[in-house]
C-alpha cells in the first residue's frame, strides 16, 4: 500500500488516532484520473471469464456426481 | 491528501430525514440481532450439538428467524436506505414529514404485532401462536393477529412508496428536463415492482388467510394461496437485493476510489428487474401437484432470462471497482486488485458479499432448472443457497453499507474500523462453512425445516465426509455468524457514544458514462409498469385460472392445522404423517411438501 491510497487517509480530521470514516471526502487525491475513454476494463473481463470457467467446471462436476450416480428422474 | 474539511453530511443538511433513516435502521438491527440469536439456536439444535429448546418449539424459532430477518430486517433497512437515497439524490426534503413518520409508524406497529404473535408461541398458556414459517402456507394456520400485523406492515410500505413517488413528482415539476438521478431511479423502479408483487400476498392474506383464521370462511384452496404467495415470493427476493444493488452501484465505486462505469447500463438492469422478477414465481412450485408442467416450463424460461441483469451487474460493478483500482495506481491483469482499500470494512464487506453472491448464482441456477430442482427441493441445500444470497449478499452489504453511512447519518465516527473489518471477514468465513455444509447435506437428502433430521433406521449416505462432520461444520459456521452479528451490533452501539464531529461529509462521484448517454425512454415509469403488468398477466392468468377451475376459490375442503388451538407442533404432525406413509426418505420429502 503506497502513499495516496484511500486507506492511508480516510478523511478523518487531523491528529485523530482512530480513522473511522470510509474513503476520502472527495477524490482529489487519486493517483491519476481516468476518463471513460482512457479506461479499458480488461481486468473485469478476465475475472468474469474466470467465473465462467468455474461455472462450467461446476456443471460438469454436477453431471458426473449427480446424474451418472443416480437413476433417471421422469417428468410428468 | 484530503484536508478533512469534507462536505456537509446528510444529517447536517436533512436532520429530520436522517432521523427517519436512523429509526428505520434501528428497527432493522433489533430484528437482525434477534434473528441471529434464533439462527444459532437452529444451527445448534438441528445438528444435535446443543439443544436449548424442546423440539416442539422449533417452528416458533424458525418462524421468528425467517420473519424477523427477511421481512423486518431487510425491509426496514430498505426503507431507511431508500429514504436516504431519495432525499439525497433529489436534494430536497420530504414533502410532508408527517406522512413519512406515519408510514414508518405503521410498518413498526405491524411488525411488532406480527412479531409478538409469533413469539407468543413460546408461552403455551396464552394459546396464541403463529408457527407457520415465513411462507405461511395453508393448511398451516396462524392466529389472526399474525396476518393483521402483516397487512398493516404492507400498507406502511405502500405509503412509503407513494411518499417517494410524490417527491419525484414535486422534483420533476421543478426540473422538467432533467434525467431522474440514478439513486431515485432505483427506488422508483423497485417500488413499482413492489406494488405489483404485493398484489399477490395482499389478496392471499386479506381475502383468504385472514378471514379463514378468523373463522369467517371454512376452508381455503391451499394451492391458490401458495401460488399467490409465490407471485410475491420471487419478486420479494429482488426487493431484498435492490438495496444491496443500490449500494453496489452508487456507493461501492466511490469507496473503491473510482466512478460508476455506466449509468445507462445500470438503468437497463433495474428496468429488467421490474419487468422480469414477477412472472417467474412458479419456479418455487416445480414440485407442486396441480400446476401443469408447461406453466412450470414457462416460469423456468423467464427465470433464465433473469440471469441477464445479474450478469450485467457483475460486469458494471466490477468494472467500476477496477476503475477505482486503476485510478489508485493499480496495474496488471489481476494486479489492480491489490490497489483496493481492503482495510476498509465497508469496501471489503461489500466485495465479500458480492463474491458470495457469485457463488449463490451457481446454486441458484441449480434450483432454477426444473429437473435438477427435484434433487434439492426442500432439502437443506435451499437454505444453503439463500444464506448466500439474502443471508450474505444482502445482509453483509447492508452491514458494510452501514459502516459507510453511519457518519453521514450521525456526524459520529465509527467506534472501530478494525473490529468492523474483523466482523465482515468472520461473517464471510462463518457463512462459507455453514452454507457449504448445508449445500452438501442437501445433496444427501437431509431435509430443511426439521428439528431432528435423524430418522431411525436410516443412514444418510455421504460420498465424502460424514453427516457428523457436516453437522459440526454447520454448527461452527452458525456460531461464527452469530459472533459476527454481535460484533456488528456492539460496534454500532459503542459508536453511538462517540462525540459528534464536523467535516465527515462525503460526496458521491458522477458516473463515467452519464445518464445523458441513454435514451430518455428508460425514465418512462408508466411504460415499464404497464409492460410489467402485461407480462404478469400473461404468466399468471392461465395457471391461476386453472387452479380455481380445478378446485374452486376455497378448495376442496379439508382440515386446517390450527396450531393456534391445539399445541400440536408441525414436527409431531410430520412424524405422524410420515409413519403412515412409510418412512422412506423420498416420502418424507413429499410429506413435508404437502403439509408445508
Ligand atoms: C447468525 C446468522 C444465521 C444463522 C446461524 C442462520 C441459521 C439458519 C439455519 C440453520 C436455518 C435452517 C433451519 C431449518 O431449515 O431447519 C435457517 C433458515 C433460514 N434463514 Fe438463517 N441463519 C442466519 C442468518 C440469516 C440471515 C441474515 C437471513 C436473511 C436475511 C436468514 C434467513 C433465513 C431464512 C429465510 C430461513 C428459512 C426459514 C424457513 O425455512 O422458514 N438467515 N437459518
Ligand atoms: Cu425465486
Amino acid at each position: 500500500m503506497n502513499e495516496g491510497m484511500v486507506s492511508a487517509d480516510d478523511g478523518a480530521t487531523h491528529g485523530d488516532l482512530e480513522r473511522s470514516v470510509s474513503a476520502p471526502p472527495d477524490q482529489a487525491d487519486v493517483d491519476r484520473t481516468l476518463s471513460h475513454e482512457e479506461f479499458d476494463p480488461k481486468g473485469t473481463l478476465a475475472l468474469i471469464l474466470v467465473y465462467f470457467a468455474i461455472l462450467v467446471g461446476m456443471w460438469v462436476f454436477m453431471y458426473f456426481v449427480e446424474f451418472l450416480g443416480n437413476g433417471l428422474t421422469v417428468v410428468g | 491528501m484530503s484536508t478533512g474539511s469534507g462536505a456537509a453530511t446528510f444529517v447536517d443538511r436533512y436532520p429530520e430525514e436522517a432521523s427517519i433513516v436512523r429509526q428505520a435502521f434501528f428497527v432493522a438491527f433489533v430484528a437482525f440481532g434477534l434473528g441471529a440469536l434464533f439462527g444459532v439456536i437452529q444451527a445448534l439444535h438441528r445438528t444435535d450439538i446443543l439443544r436449548f429448546i424442546p423440539s416442539t418449539d422449533y417452528y416458533t424459532v424458525l418462524t421468528a428467524h425467517g420473519v424477523l430477518l427477511v421481512i423486518v430486517f431487510t425491509i426496514f433497512f430498505l426503507v431507511g436506505l431508500f429514504q436516504w437515497a431519495i432525499t439525497r439524490s433529489f436534494d430536497r426534503p420530504v414533502e410532508d414529514i408527517r406522512i413519512t413518520k406515519a408510514w414508518l409508524a405503521l410498518m413498526s406497529v405491524g411488525s411488532v404485532v406480527t412479531g409478538v404473535t409469533i413469539l407468543l408461541g413460546f408461552v403455551d398458556e396464552v394459546g396464541i401462536s403463529a408457527d407457520v414459517l415465513f411462507t405461511f402456507y395453508a393448511p398451516l394456520q396462524a392466529h389472526p393477529l399474525f396476518y393483521a400485523g402483516l397487512a398493516v406492515f404492507l400498507v406502511g410500505t405502500w405509503i412509503a412508496g407513494a411518499d417517494w413517488f410524490r417527491s419525484w413528482l414535486a422534483w420533476n415539476a421543478e426540473h422538467p428536463d432533467d434525467r431522474i438521478p440514478l439513486q431515485a431511479f432505483v427506488v422508483l423502479t423497485t417500488m413499482l415492482m413492489w406494488y405489483i408483487a404485493t398484489i399477490g400476498v395482499a389478496v392471499a392474506v386479506l381475502f383468504f388467510l385472514l378471514p379463514w383464521s378468523l373463522g369467517l370462511i371454512e376452508t381455503v384452496n391451499p394451492l391458490l394461496t401458495r401460488t399467490l404467495f409465490w407471485f410475491f415470493g420471487h419478486p420479494v427476493v429482488y426487493f431484498w437485493l435492490m438495496p444491496a444493488y443500490l449500494l453496489w452501484y452508487t456507493v461501492l465505486p466511490k469507496i473503491a476510489g473510482g466512478r460508476l462505469f455506466s449509468d445507462p447500463l445500470a438503468r437497463v438492469v433495474f428496468v429488467l428487474f421490474l419487468l422480469l422478477s414477477t412472472p417467474v414465481g412458479i419456479h418455487h412450485q416445480y414440485l407442486d401437484p396441480g400446476i401443469a408442467e408447461s406453466f412450470k416450463f414457462i416460469a423456468m424460461t423467464n427465470t433464465m432470462f433473469l440471469l441477464l441483469p445479474s450478469l450485467l451487474t457483475a460486469f458494471t460493478v466490477v468494472a467500476s471497482v477496477e476503475h477505482g483500482a486503476r485510478q489508485r495506481g493499480g496495474t496488471g491483469l489481476f494486479g489492480w486488485l491489490r490497489a483496493l482499500p481492503w482495510r476498509d470494512p465497508a469496501f471489503t464487506g461489500m466485495m465479500l458479499a458480492g463474491l458470495m453472491f457469485a457463488a449463490g448464482g451457481f446454486s441458484g441456477m441449480i434450483n432454477a432448472g426444473m429437473n435438477i430442482n427435484y434433487l434439492v427441493h426442500n432439502t437443506l441445500w435451499v437454505p444453503g443457497h439463500f444464506h448466500l444470497t439474502v443471508g450474505t449478499a444482502v445482509a453483509l452489504t447492508m452491514m458494510a453499507g452501514t459502516y459507510w453511512l453511519w457518519p453521514q447519518l450521525t456526524n459520529r465516527r465509527l467506534y472501530s474500523r478494525p473490529i468492523g473489518l474483523l466482523q465482515v471477514v468472520v461473517w464471510f468465513g462463518g457463512m462459507a462453512l455453514m452454507s457449504n455444509a448445508m449445500h452438501v447435506s442437501g445433496l444427501y437428502g437431509i431435509p430443511r425445516r426439521t428439528a431432528e433430521p435423524q430418522y431411525q433406521g436410516f443412514d444418510f449416505s455421504t460420498a465424502f465426509g460424514s453427516v457428523a462432520e457436516l453437522n459440526v461444520q454447520l454448527a461452527i459456521g452458525g456460531t461464527l455468524l452469530f459472533v459476527s452479528a454481535l460484533l456488528f451490533l456492539a460496534n454500532l452501539a459503542f459508536s453511538w457514544g462517540n462525540p459528534t464531529t464536523s467535516g465527515l461529509g462525503q460526496t458521491l462521484p458522477p458516473a463515467l458514462s452519464g445518464p445523458d448517454d441513454s435514451p430518455r425512454v428508460l425514465d418512462n415509469m408508466r411504460l415499464w409498469a404497464a409492460i410489467a403488468l402485461v407480462l404478469v398477466a400473461l404468466a399468471y392468468a392461465l395457471p391461476l385460472g386453472a387452479i380455481v377451475a380445478d378446485s374452486g376459490l376455497f378448495g376442496p375442503g379439508g382440515d386446517a392445522y390450527p396450531v393456534t388451538v391445539v399445541l400440536n407442533s408441525v414436527a409431531v404432525t410430520a412424524e405422524r404423517l410420515t409413519a403412515s406413509v412409510g418412512a422412506t426418505l423420498a416420502d418424507v420429502g413429499g410429506v413435508l411438501e404437502v403439509i408445508r
